[in-house]
């Protein structure tokens, strides 16, 4: 009997746990009610910060004396409204914004929080810095790349790449044979945006990085950003020993088409790794030349599935030749060939649809 | 001898009650960290940047269908209107008996296409494929009825992308659900193999035109508390989980996975009814056993909407049928139960989900009836009784109402504080004749699944537009 019995002291949780759940119910019709009472002051004073705002904006120079009166509260809204108009407006407005938002003390305030003790503070911080595009806030952004916290550091090349020119841009290329991938897919992301600017030190980068990572994030952005300049390195690179990297180079030289490259990509159909021979078949679809049918018709008889699709939709966009050729393939006495070829046709609507 | 027996049992049952609600607590608490920090964490301001990034990688919705003449064409429209730089949408109709194959010919303009596919995965036979010239992402692949995991498979088999999606035919997407979904995979390619979005209840919604257009409570309580009982399960619960990498179900209605990675592990398990969970348990064991790095995550924001059953005959099916699927799951994967070589997998949470999910329904159920047999035999007061079901059922209300709170500090979809209070009554609702329902349910599960019952039952749906108030 006695474990039984042993369940009256429980009566004082129980009375404990009621009140928690009470607690809690307050808690939360209280705390919405504090946000519900937030959300109608930001309601009330936006239209007019805003207006205010753009008073300031549209002054030569900007003119920040009636926004510093504001109080506490108006200014931290006031930050909030920079911040979305700096994600919207770029050109002489977006300077403005970025010199209004230091006379206002802002960029001091996120500097100083870019040294918090809190990683996700620093974070905010560093990305926040990066909407503003503010120059003043290079140096400290530069410096929180080698933040001991991933979240800070990936904030920071993401912010880098908004704010930077060419020379900071240059550090970030670096980056992509980081140790940690998060901060080179970081640094990969913004270079595939403005990446142009440093093309040469991608490229120099894509040539002598002696890490695989940082070599293939920089063989895709050559193809990304299609950099002609590149030529020479990667038809060294598509008779590299290592797959992965014929095939990033293939890939990137099909989204060049440089004329240098076709007879490596016909060479590429032999390849003994089908993304090789997939990527090789669709670098010839840009030719549009006759020279290039015997090796897509051959391709269109591998053995692997994605190789033939690959070079039937090759042939399909390689202008009127490619269309005699799947034409011809209907007749092939492969089913597997014939089905490609009437595929391809159907899709460029050179056949009918089967009914 | 008997009545100390008895004594001891209740001691038992006691700390299983007290144990697990705290590892529902803890799994709540977890999963509120893990939110905000995904959500302080470098949350770029300018995700539609993805839209035109080269990093985004293409994506392969697969949604299978079978007999949803009724929502099918508003569905597809709402899917092709995605927010997302390039996809393909595949629907497998899984030999329905009604008319959704010729409504979505009528509506898309489909014609029978020649395309041939790779068949990495075996499936039920396809009887043919559409496309349509007005809408070149659509694809229809109609093929004999296998069950949905068999279409998901053909769904794969024909996909050209190297990630696809899964969705259930009747969820609504939101517009950028899929480009939030994809950032595990921008961010680590080829080590995030997995991701799962939050499954939210439309029931009550202001749905039009495929888009959920204002968030509203359903009036009926049964919806309402099925939304409390999401929130606290599958936001934070999974979201809890994704801390140690330890997810074991992304939802089959909204979740994003690589292709190769699923084809590896052997795709779909046709033979199951928790295709979902057993897929992802899989993934999980042959990443670990070719000890390979990689991700499964669950991303809070991604917000896929999903109408739930609102009567009790449904909820019945798709209860049963949920926990056939985690008994076969854990079953099947016993292998893994306490190995360290699985890591927090099979050290922690396939052990969690054997104990408080699979094993829980059977305890509970014991003390439903215990208590009034040693009420009856005079070995229990009723004041006693009492105490302990107040324990249990304050202890439930205070993490199902924690769930809504954690809702509310971090997403607030519902706007109205009328809304609040009625999710904190939803709480307490729960633990009042649904909570009893579902255990014995699950109970019932049991006897399903040695019976070797592998229905899925047939969802009855009112239609998310149709159904607000």
């Amino acid at each position: 009997m006695a474990p039984v019995f042993a369940l009256e002291p429980l009566r004082l949780p129980v009375f404990g746990l009621a009140g928690a759940v009470i607690s809690l119910a307050v808690f939360l019709l209280l705390q919405r009610s504090i946000v519900e009472l937030r959300r109608r002051h930001s309601g009330r004073r936006e239209p007019v910060l805003t207006r205010l705002l753009y008073e300031a904006l549209q002054s030569t120079p900007v003119q920040p004396e009636p926004l510093l009166r504001l109080g506490r509260r108006d200014r931290k809204l006031v930050r909030s409204i920079l911040l979305r108009l700096a994600l919207d407006l770029r050109g002489d407005t977006g300077e403005s914004i970025s010199e209004l938002y230091r006379l206002l003390g802002f960029l001091q305030r996120d500097l100083a929080r870019l040294t918090s003790g809190l990683a996700s503070i620093r974070a905010r911080a560093a990305a926040d810095l990066g909407l503003v595009r503010s120059p003043q806030a290079i140096p400290a952004l530069l410096k929180a790349l080698n933040d001991r916290d991933v979240r800070v550091r990936q904030a920071s090349v993401w912010a880098v790449g908004q704010v930077g020119d060419p020379s900071v841009l240059r550090g970030l290329v670096g980056l992509l044979e980081d140790r940690n991938l998060l901060v080179a897919h970081r640094a990969q992301e913004v270079l595939a945006d403005r990446g142009r600017e440093v093309a040469d030190a991608i490229v120099a980068f894509a040539g002598t990085s002696s890490s695989r990572s940082g070599r293939l994030a920089a063989i895709e952005l050559i193809g990304w950003l299609r950099l002609t300049t590149a030529a020479d390195l990667l038809l060294e690179f598509m008779d590299d020993i290592d797959p992965e990297v014929r095939v990033k180079s293939v890939k990137a030289a099909a989204a060049i088409g440089d004329p240098r490259f076709l007879q490596s990509f016909s060479g590429g159909l032999d390849d003994s790794s089908w993304a090789v021979r997939c990527q090789a078949a669709k670098g010839l679809s840009l030719y549009g030349s006759p020279d290039t049918v015997p090796g897509l018709n051959r391709a269109l008889r591998d053995r692997h599935w994605w190789v033939r699709f690959y070079a039937a939709t090759a042939l399909a966009e390689a202008g009127p030749f490619g269309a005699e050729a799947l034409q011809a393939a209907l007749q092939d006495p492969e089913p597997p060939v014939r089905d490609m070829a009437r595929y391809l046709l159907e899709r460029a609507q050179l056949i009918p649809a089967l009914p | 001898m008997l009545e100390t027996i008895l004594g001891w049992y209740t001691g038992f049952m006691l700390i299983f009650f007290f144990t697990i609600n705290s590892y529902y607590l803890l799994l709540t608490v977890a999963g509120f960290w893990r939110t905000l920090r995904v959500f302080k964490e470098v949350r770029r301001p300018d995700q539609r940047r993805l839209l035109r990034s080269p990093l985004t990688p293409p994506v392969s919705v697969l949604a299978p269908a079978f007999n949803e003449e009724a929502n099918v064409v508003e569905n597809v429209r709402s899917l092709l209107m995605l927010d997302y730089p390039l996809f393909e949408v595949i629907l497998v109709n899984d030999g329905s008996s009604d008319d959704t194959l010729r409504r979505l010919v009528d509506a898309f303009d489909l014609r029978r296409s020649a395309r041939s596919f790779e068949p990495a995965l075996a499936t039920k036979p396809v009887r043919a494929i559409y496309e349509s010239p007005s809408y070149p992402n659509l694809v229809v692949v109609d093929k004999l009825n296998g069950g949905k995991a068999d279409a998901l498979n053909a769904g794969l088999n024909l996909s050209l992308y190297p990630i696809f999606c899964a969705i259930d035919a009747d969820s609504i997407l939101e517009p950028d659900a899929l480009l939030r979904l994809v950032r595990p995979f921008v961010d680590s390619p080829g080590v995030t193999i997995a991701a799962g979005g939050v499954v939210r209840v439309a029931n009550g919604c202001d749905v039009r035109s495929g888009r959920v257009r204002k968030v509203h409570l359903p009036h009926r309580s049964l919806p309402l508390v099925q939304i409390v009982e999401y929130l606290r399960a599958f936001l934070f619960g999974r979201m809890g989980w994704s801390t140690g990498n330890s997810l074991l179900v992304i939802s089959g209605a909204f979740g994003l996975f690589e292709k190769r990675a699923a084809i590896l592990a052997g795709g779909y398990a046709t033979d199951s009814v928790g295709e979902d969970m057993e897929l992802v348990v899989r993934m999980h064991r042959y990443r670990r056993e070719a000890c390979q790095p990689y991700r499964i995550g669950f991303v809070p924001d991604p917000i896929c909407w999903t109408e739930v059953p609102e009567n009790l005959r449904v909820l019945r099916r798709q209860r049963t049928r949920w926990q056939r699927g985690l008994i076969d799951t854990l079953l099947r994967h016993r292998q893994m139960i306490g190995r360290p070589r699985y890591g927090a997998v099979g050290m922690i949470s396939l052990p969690g989900f054997l104990m408080f999910e699979m094993i829980s329904p059977l305890v509970e159920l014991s003390g439903y009836l215990l208590l009034p047999v040693l009420w009856t035999l005079g070995l229990i007061s009723a004041s006693i009784a009492a105490t302990f079901f107040c324990l249990a059922t304050l202890y439930m209300v205070l993490i199902s109402a924690l769930a809504v709170l954690l809702e509310d500090l971090v997403f607030r979809r519902y706007p109205r504080t009328l809304d609040l209070g009625r999710l904190l009554i939803g709480a307490v609702l729960e633990n009042f004749g649904f909570r009893q329902l579902t255990v014995w349910w699950r109970v019932r599960a049991f006897w399903e699944y040695w019976r070797g019952d592998l229905s899925w039952g047939v969802m009855e749906r009112r239609g998310v537009g149709a159904s607000a108030g």
